[in-house]
């Protein structure tokens, strides 16, 4: 069978079922939480550039650069609030994270 | 020709394979610097399957910025924080049957959605391939820099504020941190240092040259 | 367009080879007789006394933070530069202001001190 679009966007819906299920799993792993959310833009991403190749529109890969761009500084900043909850707790398990109290 | 898309073809099955174990083993495995390298493998591959929808600069971009910059931080945050894994761990398996009743049914939907014909999906035939002089990144950068600038200059918001968030955040100055600058040890000046006092001379009194003491 | 990138793929098998071949063939040929002792940690003849494991400084973190956001910089660069002549004045005038307002950020950080090195 030819590689075709719907191929493409298969696997782009199967990788982000799986992130959904890491998110159940690793619910109390504020870390791996944050992988999956990668994994999810990685597929969300891998959609938008078959989309493009297939229907020869360059935008789409236009938003998939700033798609790129926000998840960069989602995830720096992200790290920054884990690093500042570590130095303050000690943990980061999420369900130690029960006050709103700084 | 039938041998070109036969080997394309098996490219992407095995790509395909590889990103869907990879990503498998992020979400269920055990130690997270082995999560973090499982990611990279899946940002890899991802690329190598932009590579093959002809998404030349994003691809070499995907692994450039997140294999690159964004999984050496997350590897060193994981190695930054002694993390108790055994707590984290707890109760892992509790909630699988939900989770993956609730992915296999959205996997089974999405297939479902993309696999018919009123999608449309397949309809769209593989369009013809680009010239040989054709430049992914020269046609993106005309996008960017005339129909897209405003949400370029954005972009660049975006990261100052990322900048300033992430230093905000973590910055903070050690109070018993012995610390000398250089520049300051060279620059200083006699004066500041040294203090000439002008005083009377004084004269001792003599008492006890006999020797009293 | 793909055949182009045939000396890539040429090249990552080569280099995973290199990488695997080593060490498939150390597990096969060498003799491993594993017991107790051999595989405890050595520690100059005493118990290991702690974690082999140590934390990284969070300094590190922040010159990764920094590293990532200039090079989302220069990954912006790259299409413009390609560009730059068809683009003519206004796109470098565009590209003018994305760099002024991450200087703004790097000049930021330059005075809060968090590229000094205590």
């Amino acid at each position: 069978m030819h590689v075709g679009l719907s191929h493409y966007l298969i696997l782009g819906s199967l990788l982000f079922a799986l992130s959904v299920v890491g998110i159940f799993l690793n619910r109390k792993n504020v870390i791996i939480l944050l992988m999956a959310i990668e994994l999810m833009l990685l597929a969300v991403n891998t959609n938008f550039i078959a989309f493009s190749h297939y229907l020869g529109n360059p935008t789409g890969q236009i938003f998939v650069f700033f798609i790129l761009t926000v998840a960069a500084a989602e995830s720096a900043i992200g790290l920054a609030i884990l690093v500042l909850l570590f130095r303050n707790l000690k943990t980061i398990n999420v369900d130690d994270m029960d006050v709103l109290k700084g | 020709m039938t041998l070109l898309l036969s080997f394309s073809e098996i490219v992407f099955y095995f790509l395909a394979a590889v990103l869907l174990y990879a990503g498998l083993r992020v979400i269920t495995t055990r130690n997270p610097v082995q999560a973090a390298l499982f990611l990279v493998l899946a940002f890899f591959t991802a690329a190598g399957i932009w590579m093959l929808l002809q998404a030349e600069f994003l691809a070499i971009t995907l692994v450039l910025v997140y294999v690159g910059a964004v999984m050496v931080l997350f590897l060193f945050v994981v190695m930054m924080l002694d993390i108790n894994l055994d707590r984290l761990r707890e109760g892992f398996w509790d909630y699988f049957p939900l989770a993956g009743f609730v992915g296999v049914l959205m996997a089974i939907e999405m297939v479902m959605v993309l696999g018919t014909r009123h999608f449309g999906a397949d309809w769209v035939i593989e369009p013809a391939p680009h010239a040989a002089d054709y430049s992914n990144t020269a046609e993106l950068g005309h996008l960017l820099y005339t129909d897209y600038v405003l949400p370029f200059e954005l972009a660049a918001v975006i990261l100052l504020v990322a900048i300033i968030a992430a230093i905000a955040l973590t910055m903070r100055r050690r109070k018993n941190s012995k610390y000398t600058d250089p520049a300051q040890q060279v620059k200083v000046k006699r004066d500041d240092r040294l203090r000439i006092v002008k005083m009377q001379a004084d004269v001792e009194q003599s008492v006890g040259i006999d020797g009293e003491s | 367009m793909l055949e182009n990138y045939f000396p890539i793929l040429l090249f990552i098998f080569v280099g995973l080879a290199i990488g695997v071949l080593p060490i498939a063939l150390g597990r096969i040929v060498a003799p491993s007789r594993p017991d107790n002792e051999k595989n405890s940690p050595y520690e100059c003849g005493f118990e290991a006394f702690e974690d082999a494991r140590m934390k990284f400084d969070v300094r590190y973190y922040l010159v990764a933070i920094l590293f990532i956001l200039f090079d989302l910089e220069i990954a912006f660069l790259f299409p413009w530069a390609v560009v730059l002549k068809d683009i003519g004045m206004f796109g470098y005038l565009s590209m003018m202001l994305f760099l002024g307002i991450l200087v703004v950020g790097f000049i930021y950080e330059w005075m809060k001190g968090a590229l000094e090195w205590e």
